[in-house]
């Protein structure tokens, strides 16, 4: 089965700065896949590039359902369908949950944000307890959840979550990990960078462990929650 | 002197003989002579938005003001109290002085567009004074003013063009050496980076403020001489339509240079006398002439010339580094170099560093790690008075810092880098350097000169810090941050982005300055760097400690695997 | 005093104009634009060439003033502000918007047929004035259909713009764009085309106002610059950040200028009426109805 995604030789960095030093990565159809590794080894740059926005490619390939992303608009990847919510979430503070929302069906036809609306709502019940209110006021947990809903409103191919578990309780990381999972199934890609490295491996399929902007490590999730080299690329021990 | 302080000068001598030329040939010709001297009259005020926007990146739309109250001081002072010029005068620009230093307290609390809508404000008011006043004549303003009296001499005709132009040539120089000096140099760190400049001791308040008082004088020194010269004064004269004229002399000729600003002025002027029967066209052409200079030459035309006509530096070949010399000994307070107190930090809801306390021993290189998030460069502000901490305190070298602002902290003793290596861009890395180094500038050229010859920074002195590579940046900003020997060092994320040989030089470096008697405290995430070089490590998580060890220890401690990696189930 | 207020009110319709389109454009570009005034100025001599020259009634002129200050717009943005702030950041937008000043303000008076004077502009129908007694004393006001003409036409420029950014769902995109770029480019939200959307519509809204004022302060002049610092007035008086505050801050500058007027020379009152804006500056920057943490630096 060819992937959904393939990352061939990714370098980027930030003006002077190179972050990654050529990734190979692959993400297909109804798998999660976990990318992780301690700060600065280049996670959420990775992201960015994919998205392209904020880093600057310099070498190397991304390859999104046949389309080539390395010189696309962010724009254009969301309409290719491949979505992120990056860490911070990003959400229209201001503006109503119902509106965040409603407005990340913005690339589809307008014929469709009912239904889909309707399916999110099914999804987080507690946003549409909250779809009147603004939505700086809800809590990290229910933010995060508006910030995966909007993303779902465009019917991604893939979904890439940048550290979902920053600043948020350890149950409401199980539910928005549960939540990821049931999306793979239903045959989303997930693409999940965390810091975290033990719960994410619990649900994913596979993960790559990054180290100074290479993959250091890859495998299933089985095998590396296994692999003592893991503890080591976090906590500074050799890595063999 | 700096490359562009020595062009100016350049191009001020070549501008003073076309000046002293001009002044020769026109002799004879009232019109020309006249027209000459009235750009020497808007030229003070137009240096002084020059250093203002050019210099210190304030934006002010209300020089008029300054302009009238100079005016008006010796008209008033003139014609109704019979003072003579030289006395009239001087008062005028105090008074100017002291209202600038009003508006750059104002000025403080505004960025932008507000700063830019207080400066318009102010010019406003200060015409709606000037036309309110009962005893300034209100709409027809006062006349009759006389011209200056030298002894016997009557200042006027053609000797008021040399006298004017003496006026703005001297401050034109008077600008020159300050812009040399010290507040020249707090200044372009202040444009550059304001964060930074404070966290190196630069005052930078006061700064700003001297900026606004001086830019607001020496308007008002021009002011004067445009009412002794004219013989009267309005307000409309001095009205907003000046402020912006000021604003475009500046914009067109080239904000930030002295010589900039009397181009822009000569050149309004000199349009204004060839295109006065097109007054409209000549209006809608300046418009033009301001849109595409923002867009094309930012500059102004001396500032693109400039740019065009200089050679970049090249870094001169890189000598491999020399050995990692042996840092000058630093005297250390016999107290605790830092003590903090329960230290809490509170945005709104979230609680970013939660009841922190810990005391550094001399000496020492403590490493400050914790997962994205857990506050540690929110503590780090907080210790050198980036933000109040919400509670706590905070004593460095046993002297209580908790609020104070960074250049005080940093006076005491304290040095700081930063995650994004905030260098003054616009600077080469030399003056980067010595503008931390020392207020005395030989004391401070010396001590740069010595700081970048140990980090090995020789063959980039001279290149402007943005042009700098990455790992230059680094070594760069620590150089800046050690150049006062300061005998507190805190250091955020120093190694991220260096490659192996660049991070071992890194470790050398911190250890030599620890072995000197300096107290370092790092962030780091690379944890073999943490581990091979700290005495104790504290770990953060949430904005709270949960570990204070050495790393050995920390490395085994479960609670930091698990804040790191989750905990495997 | 009756007639103060009402007239108060028709100025102050103007300036709430003016302070809500510097609001729009402000919330798309992070910059205070200094030619909203001139916009406004050549918005009403448009409506007159329409009129005069096209030979259209007053409701086509006007519609003819605001597509074209649409268009302005659009152009302005992409050809002047985009460039600029690529170049200079906010502090070069700035002063393009003062150099766009000079050249609207000189320039209009360039055009045959407008030069700088000002020109009466024919009124929206109906009867010359319309006479209220007013409850007591039985003093009674005499309005002018065209001030009851301003206050409707504005209502409908509020109801639309209303509908437009809280009802629309494109008018939520850009609300969205304004608040976070980078969440919109996340959802697929072209920003660029959003920003020059939004400053259109400020010129836009600048033209609309010129015109429906026109008849009864003549469209054209040299006022264009007072008239963008008036709108500032009004703007940080209710609250640069606040659509209605623009909105209040309008009618209250209004007011004030013309009860000033009314007691002294305008040269003395136009003063006064800038001293407010300096001292809202101090006292309460965030406007009689923004929120505190708008301003700080």
């Amino acid at each position: 089965m060819s992937a959904l995604l393939e990352v061939r030789g990714l370098r980027a960095g930030y003006g002077a700065l190179e972050v990654l030093r050529g990734v190979d990565l692959d993400v297909a159809a109804g798998e999660l896949v976990a990318v992780l590794g301690p700060n600065g080894a280049g996670k959420s740059t990775l992201l960015r590039a994919i998205s392209r926005y904020d880093a600057t490619l310099r070498g190397g390939t991304i390859v999104f359902d046949g389309a080539d992303l390395t010189r696309a608009s962010t724009e254009r990847t969301v309409r290719l369908g491949c979505l992120q919510v990056p860490e911070g979430r990003q959400l229209f503070g201001r503006m109503s949950v119902e509106d965040n929302l409603r407005l990340g069906a913005f690339v589809r036809s307008r014929r469709t944000v009912e239904s889909e609306l309707g399916t999110v709502y099914e999804r987080f019940p507690v946003l549409a307890q909250r779809r009147a209110q603004a939505a700086y006021t809800l809590s990290g947990g229910e933010q995060q959840m508006l910030a995966i809903g909007r993303a779902l409103m465009a019917r991604p191919k893939l979904l890439m979550l940048d550290e979902p578990s920053t600043g948020l309780a350890p149950q409401i990381v199980e539910q928005i990990f549960a939540i990821a999972s049931e999306l793979a199934r239903g045959g989303t890609a997930l693409l999940i960078v965390e810091q975290n490295a033990y719960l994410t491996l619990r649900h994913a399929d596979r993960a790559y462990v990054l180290e100074n902007g290479a993959v250091a490590l890859a495998g299933t999730a089985a095998e590396l929650s296994r692999d003592e080299r893991v503890k080591a690329i976090y906590l500074g021990g050799s890595t063999v | 002197m700096n490359a562009r302080l020595r062009d100016d000068a350049r191009i001020l001598a070549v501008f003073a003989a076309v000046v002293i030329a001009f002044g020769v040939l026109a002799q004879h010709d009232a019109g020309l002579s006249q027209a000459g001297t009235y750009v020497a009259i808007f030229a003070p005020a137009a240096i002084g938005l020059s250093i203002l926007l050019g210099n210190v990146n304030q934006i002010s739309v209300g020089q008029a003001g300054f302009f009238g109250i100079g005016a008006y001081s010796v008209g008033y002072l003139t014609v109704e109290r019979g003072w003579p010029f030289w006395t009239a005068a001087p008062l005028g620009v105090v008074l100017a002085a002291a209202i600038g230093v009003g508006l750059g307290f104002v000025a403080l609390r505004f960025r932008g567009h507000y700063l830019a809508m207080a400066t318009l404000a102010f010019g406003l008011i200060a015409a709606g004074v000037f036309h309110a006043a009962p005893f300034l004549g209100h709409a027809s303003g006062i006349t009759g003013i006389p011209y200056p009296q030298f002894g016997p001499l009557t200042i006027s005709g053609h000797a008021a063009y040399w006298f004017a132009w003496i006026v703005a040539f001297a401050i034109a120089l008077l600008s020159l050496a300050m812009l040399r000096g010290r507040p020249g140099r707090a200044f372009e760190a202040i444009r550059n980076d304001e964060l930074a400049a404070e966290t190196i001791g630069i005052p930078t308040r006061r700064y700003k403020i001297i900026a606004f008082a001086y830019a607001g004088a020496l308007a008002a020194a021009g002011g004067a001489t445009f009412a002794a010269f004219l013989g009267l004064v309005n307000p409309d004269a001095v009205g907003i339509a000046l402020s912006v004229d000021v604003l475009l002399m500046v914009v067109l000729g080239g904000s930030g240079l002295i010589s900039g600003a009397l181009f822009g002025a000569a050149l309004i002027g000199y349009l204004n006398v060839v295109g006065h029967q097109w007054d409209n066209w000549r209006e809608v052409g300046y418009g033009l002439l301001v849109v595409l200079c923002v867009i094309f030459a930012p500059g102004g035309v001396l500032g693109t010339l400039r740019r065009l006509a200089a050679r970049t530096p090249s870094a001169r070949a890189a000598a491999p580094l020399p050995a990692v010399g042996a840092a000058p000994r630093v005297r250390a307070p016999s107290a605790e170099p830092l003590a903090v107190r329960g230290v809490t930090k509170r945005f709104g809801g979230l609680v970013a560093v939660d009841e922190v306390s810990f005391a550094l021993q001399p000496g020492t290189l403590t490493a400050l790690i914790g997962p994205n998030g857990a506050g540690k460069t929110t503590l780090f502000n907080a210790i050198c008075g980036v933000g109040r901490p919400t509670a706590g305190r905070i004593a460095i070298g046993g002297i209580d810092v908790t609020g104070r602002q960074p250049h005080r902290v940093a006076a005491l003793g304290v040095g700081r880098t930063f995650q994004n290596a905030r260098l003054f861009g616009e600077m080469t890395v030399f003056e980067n350097v010595a503008a931390a180094a020392a207020a005395n500038r030989r004391v401070a050229d010396r001590r740069a000169r010595e700081v970048i010859a140990r980090l090995g920074l020789d063959h980039l002195a001279g290149v402007p810090a943005k042009d700098l590579a990455f790992g230059d940046r680094r070594r760069a900003e620590l150089a800046r941050a050690i150049a006062a020997e300061p005998w507190l060092l805190l250091v955020d994320e120093p190694a991220a982005g260096l490659n192996q040989p660049e991070r071992e030089r890194l470790n050398a470096d911190l250890l030599a300055l620890r072995d000197a008697g300096t107290t370092l405290l790092l962030i780091e995430h690379d944890m073999k760097l943490v581990m091979a070089i700290s005495q104790r490590v504290i770990v953060l998580e949430f904005g709270r400690v949960i570990a204070d060890a050495a790393p050995a220890e920390v490395q085994r401690d479960p609670r930091v695997v698990a804040a790191y990696l989750g905990t495997a189930t | 005093m009756l007639q103060l207020l009402i007239a108060g009110l028709t100025v102050g319709s103007e300036f709430a104009l003016i302070a809500l389109g510097i609001h729009i454009i402000l919330r798309a570009t992070r910059v205070v634009n200094f030619a909203q005034g001139e916009f406004s100025i050549v918005g009403g001599l448009i409506a007159l060439t329409c009129a005069e020259a096209l030979h259209v009634n007053a409701w086509f002129a006007l519609a003819g003033a605001t597509f074209a200050g649409f268009v302005l717009g659009l152009v302005f943005e992409i050809a002047v502000l985009r460039p600029a702030g690529r170049a200079g950041g906010e502090a070069g937008v700035t002063i393009a918007t003062i150099g766009a000043v000079f050249v609207l303000l000189y320039g209009h008076a360039l055009i045959p047929g407008w030069g700088s004077d000002s020109h009466p502009l024919a009124g929206f129908g109906g009867p010359l004035n319309i006479v209220i007694l007013s409850s007591s004393k039985g003093v009674g006001a005499i309005v002018q259909v065209q001030s009851l003409w301003v206050f409707a036409l504005l209502l409908v420029a509020l109801a639309a713009l209303y509908l437009f950014f809280e009802r629309t769902y494109y008018g939520k995109a850009i609300r969205a764009a304004a608040e976070n770029p980078l969440g919109a480019r996340l959802v697929g939200i072209d920003v660029n085309s959003a920003r020059a959307i939004s400053v259109a519509l400020g010129i836009a809204l600048a033209a609309y106002g010129g015109t429906i004022i026109g008849p009864i302060t003549l469209v054209g002049g040299a006022a264009g610059f007072a008239l963008t610092i008036k709108g500032f007035v009004a703007a940080i008086v209710g609250g640069l950040e606040s659509p209605a505050g623009c909105v209040a801050g309008g009618f209250v500058v209004g007011v004030l200028q013309v009860f000033l007027q009314s007691r002294m020379s305008y040269d003395v009152a136009d003063p006064l009426v800038y001293s407010v804006l300096l001292l809202m500056l101090l006292v309460r920057p965030q406007g009689l109805f923004g929120r505190r943490d708008a301003v700080r630096d």
